[in-house]
């Protein structure tokens, strides 16, 4: 999967591209309007990721333009703006989806992968994890026939450590994914604690859940 | 008390004291008057008999008598004319009883001696005393209504040119205080008034208010732009120590201190994320146009709080009787109104603790009650609560002080009112307060 990141912020974009590679992504990187633009046209993207403050040109200009050239890709805006009219007007003109920095890297790479399963229409089958599988789509825990009932929040919580399986995640990054860009006046970490003791109790009456993992004074881990 | 009112009541109060004296006064003045008129009457016609005596002798009267008297018919008037001893000097005008047949009347009479032909005479001129105060009553009364008749007329004149007058100042206070909702957005021409005095006020106040405005926009700009600035760097730094944790070389140690990192980074994000909050609101970039029913929005509440609450073993009661549906509302800022004043009812709780929320129509007016058990605020503290940064309570759970903030951020935009009420060690309770006719559509049942 080829991803186009347009950052002025050179630093952000290396830390982007990071994290990305990581996940397996190819990464090219551009700076300005123009040079995101001249590389538009000269190569096919399935990501591109566009900051809206860019300084030599208008970020939707920018968008439209790349529709023009690269139809088939998924487009991300990111901003620091964070308006209303900002994610509206994005999404009208056909980005896929817009997040509002600072934003956690998992979080980026979680849409992504969202928007490939809409795009690509990829019918998540089943996914094993340890004895249990979870469907994806309809939000379902199995074991072997049985279902078993999650809260919306501890579903959440572990299709997120699932769609990043053996990678540490904080209870930052958690709690961020599962309360988007609310305000909360103060930190408190320990309900993503109170969440995967629940997850736990409720999956350990069916079977081991060894591969939840609790990595100390960082955050959590599902192994596979 | 008004100006206006001021001025009316002083002019009419000072008109009415004058007129009263005069009213008073008037028959004293109007019998002054007559007598005074009498006695010039009285002088005029001895001038006439006088001249009479000098042109044709003093016979013309006494035709061979040595006494002349005559009376008008109905005795009012009489005159005398009589030698009188040598010694008699009389020049007087004074009020007497004289017997003219039978009858004894009141006259004012003029006494006058003069030598003639080397004679003595007096010269007797009678007016009755009821003849001069006939018309007194009369007079009076006329006077009287003449006075009543120009008094309301100059009372009226004076209020109307009152009125005209201080009207300025009227529209004055109305347009630039009472109707002004800060920030003062809109754009009012200056009053039309040709008194220097109201055109130095409305224009002093014009240039305050633009100052006022224009300190605020700038406070605003810093706001939004501040809290945007911070928003890079923090992404840049958040997402180093995010690929930091993920390094294979990174020990457990180094983790902890990265996620310690992560942890402050986190408190600088909230802050920034609050302040654009706020900005966003100051700039109302939000629509006011939902509709929501307070217990759909304390249902999606507790389900996002519940865990907050089983940590302290909190009890919360809700209890909406009345359940009117709001609207012109904004649901996600209402939300967060709320989070923020439940999420304090619970950070400042104790342990077992309760959090009651009511509703209540009183005075044409809905209110939502948010009530805690908690260790309360101090009285002090009462006016403070909703300033920025401002920590009150314990520091070890004290937030970022922009929690209330926010609230009155968002109920300032959705034009609403919050009151804080609060027992120390006791509990506090905010009363979120909706205009019933403006955001309340319908009742539910």
């Amino acid at each position: 999967m080829k991803v186009l990141i347009i950052e002025d912020e050179k630093t952000l974009a290396f830390e982007m591209e990071k994290f990305l590679k990581k996940a397996f992504f190819l990464c090219d990187l551009a700076h300005s309007f123009k040079q995101g633009f001249n590389k538009l046209e000269l190569n096919q993207y399935d990501y591109v990721l566009i900051d809206l403050g860019l300084p030599d040109g208008d970020g939707f200009e920018l968008l439209s333009k790349a529709k023009k050239s690269n139809p088939d890709a998924a487009y991300i805006i990111l901003t620091a703006r964070g308006k209303l009219e900002d994610r509206v007007a994005g999404l009208d003109m056909g980005a896929d989806d817009y997040l509002a920095k600072p934003f956690f890297l998992p979080e980026l790479q979680s849409r992504m992968q969202a928007i490939a399963r809409r795009k690509f229409k990829v019918a998540e089958e089943l996914i094993p994890l340890g004895n249990f599988s979870i469907d994806l789509q309809k939000r379902f825990v199995f074991f072997e026939e049985e279902q078993i009932e999650l809260s919306r929040k501890e579903f959440d919580l572990l299709s997120y450590l699932l769609l990043h399986k053996n990678r540490v995640l904080t209870r930052m990054q958690l709690s961020e994914h599962i309360w988007g860009n609310f305000v909360d006046d103060d930190y408190d970490s320990n309900y993503i604690d109170a969440h995967i003791k629940n997850i736990r109790k409720k999956l350990n009456g069916y079977a081991s859940t060894e591969w939840l993992e609790t990595v100390r004074g960082v955050g959590y881990r599902i192994k596979k | 008390m008004k100006l206006s009112t001021k001025l009316t009541l002083f002019i009419t109060g000072s008109k009415l004291a004058i007129v009263g004296l005069f009213i008073l006064l008037l028959p004293f003045l109007i019998r002054q008057i007559a007598s005074n008129y009498t006695n010039f009457s009285l002088r005029n016609q001895q001038k006439k008999v006088l001249q009479n005596i000098n042109k044709k002798g003093i016979d013309y009267y006494f035709e061979g008598d040595n006494s002349y008297g005559s009376y008008t018919m109905l005795k009012d008037e009489y005159i005398a004319l009589e030698t009188v001893a040598q010694t008699l000097k009389l020049d007087t005008i004074r009020d007497t009883k004289r017997i003219v047949e039978q009858d004894t009347i009141a006259y004012r009479v003029l006494s006058f001696t003069f030598q003639k032909n080397k004679k003595n005479y007096l010269l007797e001129i009678g007016k009755t005393t009821a003849s001069i105060n006939l018309y007194n009553d009369a007079l009076q009364r006329f006077a009287l209504y003449v006075l009543i008749i120009l008094i309301a007329l100059s009372i009226i004149i004076d209020l109307i040119f009152t009125r005209q007058l201080i009207k300025p100042l009227g529209q004055i206070i109305k347009l630039r205080l009472t109707n002004s909702r800060f920030p003062f957005k809109k754009k009012h021409g200056h009053i039309n008034t040709s008194t220097q005095d109201f055109k130095y006020l409305d224009h002093s106040l014009i240039s305050l208010m633009d100052q006022i405005n224009e300190a605020f926009e700038k406070e605003r700009e810093f706001t939004a732009n501040a809290s945007h600035e911070f928003m890079t760097p923090i992404s840049i730094l958040q997402n180093k120590m995010e690929n930091l944790l993920t390094e294979e070389s990174a020990s457990e140690a180094v983790q902890e201190h990265v996620v310690d990192m992560m942890k402050t980074l986190e408190r600088l994000k909230k802050i920034s994320r609050s302040l654009l909050l706020i900005s966003r609101i100051e700039n109302e970039q939000f629509s006011k146009q939902e509709e929501i029913e307070p217990q759909t929005l304390f249902n999606e509440m507790v389900e996002e709080i519940g865990h907050r609450l089983e940590e302290k073993n909190i009890q919360i009661d809700i209890e909406l009787s009345h359940n009117k549906r709001l609207s012109h509302i904004n649901h996600d800022l209402l939300f967060q109104l709320f989070y923020n004043l439940i999420n304090n009812a619970i950070k400042f709780n104790k342990e077992n603790g309760s959090i009651q929320i009511s509703d209540h129509l009183e005075k044409g007016y809905y209110s939502i009650l948010v009530s805690d058990s908690g260790q309360g605020i101090k009285a002090e503290d009462i006016p403070h609560v909703f300033d920025r940064f401002k920590k009150t309570g314990h520091a070890e759970n004290a937030g970022y002080g922009l929690g209330l903030a926010i609230v009155k951020s968002i109920a300032n935009y959705l034009n609403l009112k919050v009151q804080v009420n609060s027992i120390l060690g006791e509990g506090a309770s905010f009363k979120v307060i909706f205009e019933i006719e403006q955001r309340i559509s319908k009742s539910i049942t």
